[in-house]
This record gives C-alpha cells, sequence and structure tokens, in this order.
C-alpha cells in the first residue's frame, strides 16, 4: 500500500529540496498572507451583520478575538453535516477505500507510464507463458548491450501481441543486466480498450518517431516491429515472409540517435495464433482493423483468443551500427534508409530461415519442440 | 538565465487580475523592487492582501465592450506600460457562450489592437496545454512547436486556441515586441479554482471503460512562480508550464480517494450531453476526449530558456488539492494524519 497515510506529505520529498531562487516561497504565500486575507474579511462580517460600523485598521484585534470566539463555538456546535460526518466512521470507510484503490499501483510511473508495481503484478503471467506455455528458447542474448541504448528490431506476428511480450521478458528474465525493453506499440494496439492501458503501464509506448527518439536518448533499450500492422495481420498461408518494413523510419531513429540495431527472429507466433482468415466487415464499428478468423477463435468465444502452446525460438543477431558506417546525416538520405531496411529486413528473414530449418517436420515440431 | 529587468521602475498591466494568476502575479509584483506601477485590470478590483502597497491601481476594463480597445491604448500611452500581461481568460467552461466568445477572442483582438499602436516592450499571455488538444496521435510528451489541435466541438477550448493564434501573429507582426506565451498544464491545488478542481471535488468520477491516460498538472504556487518568471525575464515564444511527472487517471482518482465510474463511451457522452445540458456538472461533453486520450506537455524549453523548473511533484500537487478540500468528503491529510 502506499505511504500517505502513515508519514506526513513532506517526509517522501524525492522531488528534492527547495528550489533557492524562490526563498521559502510556501511559506510566504501560503501562511502569512493567506492568513491575513482571510482574517480581514472575516473582520468585516459583523459590519455586514450589524451594518453599523465598519471595523478599521484599530479594531481589527477585536474582530480577531471576535473571529476566534466564533469559530470556538463552532467547533462546540457543528452545522449538521458537519456534525454528521464527525459521529458516521465515514472518515476511516474512505481512508480505507483509498488504501483499496492503490492496491496494485504504485504513486510514481515513469514518463512514458511504466509502473512499477504493475509491472511486477502481471509477472507471473508472462513468465508462466514464456517458460511453461510457449517454452521459449532464446539464443544470442549477450548481442544486448549491458548498458546504453539499442534498438531492437523484430518480426511481428500473431492477432495479439505475445512476441513483444516474451521478447521483453526474454531480456528481463535471461539477460546477466536484467534490462527493460520498451516495446513501441501500434496504435490500434495502444487504443484498444482495457489491452492499451495494462501494456502501458507494463513498459510499451504507443510507436511514435518522438516517443522512440525521447527513450533512445534516455539510453534505453527499444523494441521495434516495423511490419507493425501488416505483420500482425498476415494469413496462415504467409506465415513467417516478412512484410515491408514500415517507411524505414527505424533506420532514421538508429541513425539520428547512433543506436546499434540488433536484429530479432522471433519463431513460433504464427502457431500460435494462426490466421486462417479475417473479417472485415463489422470489426471497424468495434474499433479494431478486422476480426481474426483461428482454429478456436471465434468458436470458443474468449478463450479462443488464447494462443496455442507452440515452441517459440528467440534469437537476437549481432548488433548492426549504422551511424558509425554512414554518420548521421544519412538519415536524411531517403534512397539509402530505404536500402538499410530492406538489408535488415532480408538479415532477420534469413534468421527466421534458418531457425525454421532446424524444424524436422513442419507442424508438429511446431508444438513440440 | 538571470532574468534582469532592463530599467528600474517598470510599469506592468495586467489583464484578468481577479484571476487565480493575476493575483498572484499583483501580489508578487507588489513585492518585486523593480516593479514601480501595477495597473490591475478587470471588471471588479482584485482583492488584495492587507498588506498591500499603493503600487497597484485597480482600473476597471470590460474586454467585452466595443471600443474598449481605444480606452485600453490611451491607458497604456498615459502610463508608459512597459510589459503587459493578457490572462483575461475563463477557468470554468460556461453555458454563456457568446459571452465567452466576446471575453477571449474578441477580448484578445481589443487587447491586441491598443498594443498594436502603444508597443509595449514585452507582452506575456496566459493560455493552456489544452489547446494541444487530447488526440489518439498525440505524441508521449508535446513539445512547444507541436501542432495546436484544439478539439472539434469544444468552445472553451477553441475559443483559447484562436486568441493564442491571433496573439502569434501579433509577434510575427510586431518583432519590437517580445511576445511570450504560457501554455499551463491544468493548475491544482489548494486555493485555485478551476475546471479541473471542481472535477476532482465530487466523490465520483466518470472513467472511460478500458481506457486509462496519463495526466498532468502544475501545482498553483509553481504556476505562479512561471508567470512572476516569465514577466521578469526576456524570453520570447511560446513555454510549455508543466508539474514534474505524470501519473494515469485512475491512479489519480485513487490518490483523491474518488470512486471511479467506468462508463462504455457511448454511454459516457450521451450522460455527459445531459449532464451539461441541465448544468448539473460544470465540465462539458467534449472534456470526455482528455480522460481517453493523452495531452501532456514537455516543460524542457521552459527550463532551458525561461528558467523554470517545477518544484513540486504530481503526487504532492495532488495531495496539496486534497489536503485543503475538507468540504466534499475528502479528508484534510494534516488532519489524518494526527
Amino acid at each position: 500500500m502506499t505511504d500517505d497515510d502513515d508519514t506526513p506529505p513532506d517526509a517522501d520529498d524525492w522531488y528534492g529540496e527547495a528550489d533557492p531562487r524562490v526563498p521559502d516561497a510556501s511559506a510566504v504565500d501560503f501562511g502569512l498572507l493567506g492568513d491575513d486575507i482571510y482574517l480581514g474579511e472575516e473582520a468585516t462580517i459583523p459590519a455586514e451583520l450589524g451594518g453599523s460600523h465598519v471595523p478599521s485598521r484599530g479594531h481589527r484585534e477585536e474582530a480577531e478575538l471576535r473571529e476566534l470566539e466564533r469559530r470556538m463555538e463552532q467547533q462546540r456546535t457543528p452545522a449538521f453535516p458537519i456534525d454528521l460526518r464527525r459521529r458516521l466512521p465515514l472518515e476511516g470507510v474512505w481512508r480505507r477505500w483509498r488504501a483499496l484503490a492503490m492496491w496494485g499501483r504504485s504513486d510514481v510511473v515513469d514518463d512514458f507510464g511504466r509502473d512499477p508495481r504493475a509491472t511486477a503484478r502481471w509477472e507471473w503471467l508472462f513468465e508462466f507463458l514464456y517458460s511453461r506455455w510457449f517454452r521459449v528458447e532464446a539464443r544470442g542474448l549477450e548481442h544486448i548491450p549491458s548498458r546504453g541504448r539499442a534498438l531492437l528490431v523484430a518480426n511481428h506476428a500473431g492477432s495479439l501481441p505475445y512476441d513483444s511480450a516474451m521478447v521483453m521478458h526474454a531480456v528481463r528474465r535471461d539477460h546477466p543486466s536484467r534490462r527493460d525493453v520498451r516495446p513501441l506499440v501500434e496504435d490500434t494496439v495502444f487504443h484498444l480498450p482495457f489491452l492499451g492501458p495494462i501494456m502501458n503501464r507494463i513498459g510499451g509506448v504507443r510507436a511514435d518517431p518522438e516517443n522512440a527518439e525521447r527513450l533512445l536518448r534516455k539510453d534505453e533499450l527499444v523494441a521495434v516491429f516495423p511490419e507493425g500492422e501488416k505483420g500482425m495481420g498476415k494469413l496462415w498461408k504467409d506465415r513467417y515472409r516478412l512484410q515491408r518494413f514500415g517507411r524505414g523510419g527505424f533506420v532514421k531513429l538508429a541513425l539520428r540517435t547512433s543506436a546499434p540495431i540488433i536484429p530479432v527472429a522471433v519463431v513460433g507466433a504464427e502457431e500460435a495464433a494462426p490466421m486462417l482468415g479475417k473479417v472485415t466487415w463489422f470489426a471497424k464499428n468495434i474499433g479494431i482493423p478486422w476480426i481474426p478468423v483461428t482454429p478456436t477463435f471465434p468458436w470458443l468465444g474468449p478463450a479462443g483468443l488464447l494462443p496455442l502452446p507452440s515452441k517459440w525460438y528467440v534469437q537476437f543477431g549481432e548488433p548492426i551500427d549504422l551511424a558509425q558506417a554512414h554518420g548521421p546525416a544519412a538519415a536524411e538520405d531517403r534512397l539509402l534508409v530505404n536500402r538499410l531496411a530492406d538489408q535488415i529486413r532480408t538479415q532477420i528473414q534469413q534468421m527466421i530461415d534458418s531457425l525454421l530449418s532446424q524444424r524436422r517436420s513442419p507442424v508438429l515440431s511446431a508444438f513440440l519442440g | 538565465m538571470s532574468p534582469t529587468a532592463p530599467r528600474a521602475g517598470r510599469v506592468v498591466a495586467v489583464t484578468g487580475a481577479c484571476t487565480f494568476l493575476g493575483g498572484e502575479l499583483l501580489r508578487r509584483l507588489e513585492e518585486d523592487p523593480t516593479c514601480e506601477h501595477v495597473l490591475a485590470l478587470d471588471v471588479r478590483p482584485p482583492p488584495l492582501g492587507p498588506r498591500a502597497g499603493g503600487k497597484v491601481e485597480f482600473v476597471k476594463i470590460d474586454l467585452t465592450q466595443p471600443t474598449v480597445d481605444g480606452e485600453l491604448a490611451t491607458l497604456l500611452e498615459r502610463h508608459q506600460v512597459d510589459t503587459f500581461v493578457h490572462g483575461a481568460f475563463l477557468s470554468h467552461p460556461t453555458h454563456a457562450i457568446e459571452w465567452a466568445h466576446e471575453l477571449e477572442d474578441v477580448g484578445t483582438m481589443h487587447v491586441l489592437n491598443a498594443c498594436a499602436g502603444v508597443e509595449p516592450r514585452r507582452f506575456v499571455m496566459i493560455s493552456t496545454t489544452l489547446v494541444y488538444g487530447a488526440h489518439p496521435k498525440n505524441p508521449n510528451f508535446l513539445t512547444e512547436d507541436a501542432e495546436l489541435r484544439g478539439h472539434r466541438d469544444s468552445r472553451f477550448v477553441n475559443d483559447k486556441l484562436r486568441a493564442e493564434r491571433q496573439v502569434q501573429r501579433f509577434a510575427k507582426e510586431h518583432p519590437n515586441v517580445e511576445v511570450c506565451i504560457l501554455r499551463f498544464a491544468p493548475i491544482l491545488g489548494p486555493t485555485v479554482s478551476n475546471m479541473y478542481t471542481r472535477f476532482f471535488s465530487r466523490p465520483i468520477a466518470p472513467v472511460m471503460m478500458g481506457h486509462d491516460p496519463l495526466m498532468q498538472f502544475v501545482h498553483e504556487q509553481d504556476a505562479a512562480f512561471a508567470l512572476a518568471q516569465a514577466v521578469r525575464s526576456n524570453a520570447t515564444g511560446a513555454f510549455n508550464i508543466v508539474g514534474k511527472g505524470v501519473l494515469p487517471y485512475t491512479t489519480v482518482l485513487a490518490l483523491l480517494g474518488r470512486v471511479p465510474v467506468p462508463m462504455p463511451q457511448l454511454v459516457a457522452r450521451q450522460v455527459s450531453k445531459l449532464l451539461w445540458a441541465t448544468q448539473l456538472v460544470g465540465s462539458p461533453p467534449s472534456f470526455l476526449d482528455f480522460l481517453l486520450y493523452l495531452c501532456v506537455a514537455d516543460g524542457a524549453k521552459a527550463k532551458r530558456e525561461l528558467g523554470f523548473a517545477p518544484r513540486l511533484s504530481i503526487k504532492r500537487t495532488i495531495l496539496d488539492f486534497l489536503g485543503v478540500a475538507p468540504e466534499d468528503g475528502a479528508t484534510d491529510v494534516a488532519r489524518a494524519q494526527a
């Protein structure tokens, strides 16, 4: 629970010392002046009531005394609603309600809305999916730097973004420095009711070039899925065929912030939610681009949204330092940016193909591993 | 960085002297030795503290009058006004939309007409971050050069937006005037009263089901300090004045101890329309968009160029606001801890 019920608000002064530029502004503005005004206004009330005289400055002390007396009387015989509140234990109820409402959330989130307590709350689910359900094998984690910025570029599949969650969890669980990956989430998922806010609380950030640049300049690990919506909308027959890599925004980003690109291949996500077809009719009305048709959805209702237990491999490739090779000014060269984006796409496709070729049979080993 | 007045004994004119920020500015200017005279322009005299010296002079100016610009111009000429602070904007949405339009949009035109002739050295405008609008495509931190989207059907926001556009045009046409626009995040605090403080004073608050945007506030003392700093400094351009940190909307409600009422969007819009039409609540239906999407601004430029950095975090701001709002079922924090 939060501490604000036990400690005075001054005790958690984590936002720093008083600003030396303002010489004790709070004391001057809140206290003295405010009280003076209050008393001054109250002192004229007897005049309004009696209407006989206005107390001048000379009468002020008298007025203050009268005011004090009036307040003491009020304390002794309070007006009705105040009385009610004192008698009923509403105060305690309200404090308990506040404590209850703060359950599972912390009162400090980072700039992009990641809530450490909410993250910890969902940890068990990711751990279960990672080690039991998908039995993820992460390879090449040593390519991720233990400090400093990097841009993870991965393929995308499945109707729900399980792959970004698994990439995030792999680094947090198995990398020696336990770094947090900030996955960029496309708009359609980010603004989904319920799912969007949860993704935001556990570290997801809306895919926006400004957001990504800000995160990289803060030396964070950012995961980007350049296929975006097209990657999620792949049909079963197109599985593991990478789609166009957006407009190469991630290359521009890497060049501008001189962040190394780490290619990531995720294998298994396609089998977890094999999309046999998609229905666009009515989907726009409920705010999603299409309704997926999988072997289980919508036949089994909401339970059909659960992923099938396929066997997953996540391969992290060697970092590619584009900024060193081409310089940050290359971000303006559209032809070069597009060529580099396609180069990285090809590389990830090769990583996927080599992972797939290690499977013995195409369907059975997708689940048994 | 160090804000210095160009000459001692300058004259400052403040419109909207009865607003919270206007009043705070008057008090700070009273104590500022470099300021010689303050013209408080409003429709009624501002409540000054008993310690008020003789610096502040009240002049009744009603910006909704059709020929107020001439009146203002002669006033500025006579007093040799050095800095003009334009803060005559509404803090609550109102049903009197015609009057609000006359005051905010046309009133700004009158002010700028007067300033165009007299050309004060400095012009400071009080705006809000609401003019960016809550939009699904907003980045997490809006910088000052982001597009001002406003809101497609909020008169409250759009009048301010139009006023700001006029001031920006004025800045281009009059390069001699240092024009400074302050976009304040929603101001919370124990004494200020605006749309947000009213909204959060109610025991229950609507939540758009399944949506939980990040929110940002600025403490009233930080806001007042920023305004005084803007009057003192020489910085020009637009500045976001925001507090430290962000919190999700539902966490704000939890900290305040308000009961969230989750509603589907369609229901929430209809309920809000009904409540607004019957004048039961003070926030119009368009405000619901700010409970759906992000509208958070970046205060780095104010820190760099204006020398303003907020002192209080969002949590402290919320607790401070809560501490002195006991009449709506909230507890006095200090009393609760005693």
